[in-house]
């Protein structure tokens, strides 16, 4: 594709201009350093030789990778975030999804304060979320805390996201759509079934794949809400009590590692998803 | 089914959406097999009445009844009517020939029934060769036909079709009127025609409803419609129209209608019976009307002095704008020969009379 013409580009610009716009390149290489050197340096220092990570870097290993396995405390953990995000992202779909189509569609009273209810946990400090989650379950209802009171936590936090999601992809919905199938003859549950879910299937999925990641990160309301069994992050965060290890950094760089290909995903899946899923179709339909 | 019994038949109905009345009590009947059109402005209430025979909004008062049967609270998906969508309404995520498939499987038609009737009615259309494309692999046009196959695939009492040509250009409207008018023929299924386009309306209808704020202005075949308007709303709507008003009174050669200026236009016999005195407006086509700096003599003739004001040149015809004393009177006059244009030209900025046969002008209600 033939590059977009920059209009600023192409329009004689003064000296002075000139150099004004060079010191903001050369700004946002300073806000992106900001940003990623910390990063790097912790991905870096998983690959250090020595026991306490520092400059200068003494020599190249992979011990800290090849040995998490043996780390049964924290695959322990891992196996844990991994259910509780597998369960949170099933629930918070499927309840966010039904909870996107009144706010659509209408239907309810005040459609617009529902809105803003529904999303408002976004908003709130995660710190205010795990209080109120502990005097609630622990001091109101007396539930002892473990992996269930922390999907409880995990649901406030990601089912907004969901909502706003397939709430964004419904709006732009061709009801049209629907009276076409009514028309031909489809009852309202096969319309939902063979026009509505499939067309929106791309975003049902982004959401999925984000409550997956907002809930394997999650600490803070995290370390209110957990009980015996801890989380990854909490587990890290256990660790580095004691001074930051080699182990923590490598754990950490698969982390970020993996939420990458996560957001990969998303992305792949909210943009090309529609045209993914026809060439799947089409496969499939070819080969009946 | 015997034939006197309506396809549809509207009695008495109205449909209010909160304070705006949509359709103002509207009573119609739609014979089996007609290729019937709603025409009218936007929010003259022709896409409602298409709505409401769909099943896809409810009637506020009245009755609607489809092959005699009542359906006012049936569900669309129970209603033997179908429907072209403006947009089309194709399922983006199936093929042509799922789109086409998705009405029969709805009503349970299995496996080979199903793969027959498509290809039929693909064939019908002209785009079996598609029919594993996705929509949006297809230009408009082709949307289009696979729109009216996928509606006509389940053998509808009614075909509804809201403005399917809208989004189509020029050319291609012509092309889809031709093959419209071609497939009803072939089908012989009930088409309600929803469209705003009196050219796509007179071309293909076999009776045309004008619509106006709600009601029917007039109901009737295309040439009644367009050759004996019923009153302003609907000669003004259907093509163009010169409005000559004056008092009638009687002439030496029979009535005749005295204008403002006191010049004298001569009105078709039959009309002797109109009140004298009393304000009329006569209705007369440009391409009924000619110009030239004299007019012919004899009677039988409405003839006006005026002023050509504007002469534009439209290569099959030239438009020529008269002003007059009952106002502008506009001459459309066809090219039969090429010098016909050029004499037609050089009547720019002269004194000229329009003139035309009496027994074309028409004597309509102010509306």
């Amino acid at each position: 594709m033939a590059k977009p013409m920059d209009r600023l580009e192409t329009m004689p610009v003064s000296r002075r201009s000139r150099a004004t716009r060079n010191a903001f390149r050369a700004w946002s290489l300073v806000v992106f350093a900001f940003l990623y050197v910390p990063i790097a340096f912790l991905v870096l220092f998983s690959f250090e030789d020595s026991r306490t990570p520092g400059l200068p870097f003494t020599g190249f290993t992979l011990d800290w990778y090849t040995s998490l396995p043996e780390n049964s405390q924290l695959i322990g953990a891992v196996a844990n975030s991994i259910v509780i995000a597998i369960i949170v992202a099933a629930v918070a779909t499927l309840v966010g999804t039904m909870a996107a189509f009144p706010l659509v569609r209408g239907g309810i009273r005040w459609p617009n304060a529902a809105r803003v209810a529904f999303t408002m946990p976004i908003m709130l400090p995660g710190i205010l979320i795990g209080v109120g989650l502990v005097v609630f379950l622990a001091g109101t209802l007396d539930i002892q805390l473990s992996q269930l009171t922390v999907i409880a936590g995990h649901l406030v936090l990601t089912m907004p996201f969901v909502i706003l999601i397939v709430a964004a992809r419904l709006q732009g919905f061709d009801r049209r759509l629907e009276w076409a199938a009514a028309d031909l003859g489809a009852g309202p549950a096969t319309v939902i079934r063979r026009i509505v879910l499939p067309l929106i299937a791309p975003a049902i999925l982004a959401a999925a794949l984000i409550s997956i990641t907002l809930s394997i990160d999650e600490f803070v309301v995290t370390f209110f809400t957990v009980g015996s069994q801890l989380t990854l992050p909490i587990y890290i965060y256990t660790q580095i009590k004691f001074g930051v290890t080699p182990e923590v950094n490598a754990v950490a760089t698969l982390v970020m590692v993996g939420t990458i290909l996560a957001l990969g995903l998303i992305t792949l899946v909210a943009t090309r998803g529609r045209r993914a899923g026809r060439a799947v179709v089409r496969r499939v339909r070819g080969g009946r | 089914m015997p034939d006197d019994l309506p396809a549809i038949e509207l009695v008495h109905a109205t449909k209010r959406y909160g304070d705006t009345v949509a359709l103002d009590d509207v009573s119609m009947r739609i014979a089996p097999g007609e290729f019937y059109c709603l025409l009218g402005p936007s929010g003259c209430g022709k896409t409602t009445t298409l709505n409401l025979i769909g099943g896809f909004v409810p009637l506020t008062s009245g009755e609607l009844r489809i092959e005699g049967q009542q359906v006012n609270d049936l569900p669309p998906h129970k209603r033997n009517v179908n429907t072209v969508f403006q947009n089309y309404a194709l399922f983006p995520h199936m093929s042509v020939a799922r789109n086409v498939a998705f009405g029969l499987e709805m009503d349970g038609v299995k496996g080979p029934e199903v793969e027959r009737r498509v290809d039929e009615y693909l064939e019908l259309v002209g785009l079996l060769a598609l029919k594993d494309r996705l929509p949006q692999q297809l230009s408009g046009g082709q949307q289009q036909r696979v729109a009216l196959a996928r509606a006509l695939v389940k053998r509808p009492a009614v075909l509804l079709l809201d403005e399917p040509l809208g989004a189509l250009d020029l050319k291609l409207r012509k092309q889809m009127q031709v093959e419209l008018a071609r497939i009803h023929r072939q089908v012989r299924t009930t088409f309600v025609f929803v469209t705003h386009d009196q050219g796509e309306a007179l071309s293909m209808a076999t009776r045309i409803a004008v619509m106006d704020a709600g009601r029917i202005a007039q109901e009737g075949t295309p040439q009644e419609i367009y050759y004996q308007p019923a009153d302003r709303f609907v000669a003004d709507f259907i093509g163009e129209s010169n409005f000559v008003a004056g008092r009638p009174s009687q002439g030496t050669d029979g009535p005749v209608l005295e204008l403002a200026s006191g010049e004298r236009v001569a009105l078709p016999a039959a009309t002797a019976s109109l009140a004298t005195g009393e304000e009329a407006t006569v209705m007369v086509r440009p391409e009924c009307v000619d110009v030239g700096l004299e007019p012919p003599p004899g009677p039988g003739w409405a003839v006006i002095r005026g002023r050509a004001i504007g002469v534009s040149f439209l290569g099959d015809l030239t438009r020529v704008t008269v002003v007059t004393a009952a106002g502008e009177v506009v001459a459309s006059r066809p090219h039969a020969e090429r010098s016909r244009a050029a004499a037609l030209g050089s009547l720019l900025d002269e004194e000229v009379s329009v003139w035309w046969s009496t027994a074309e002008s028409i004597v309509i209600r102010q509306g």
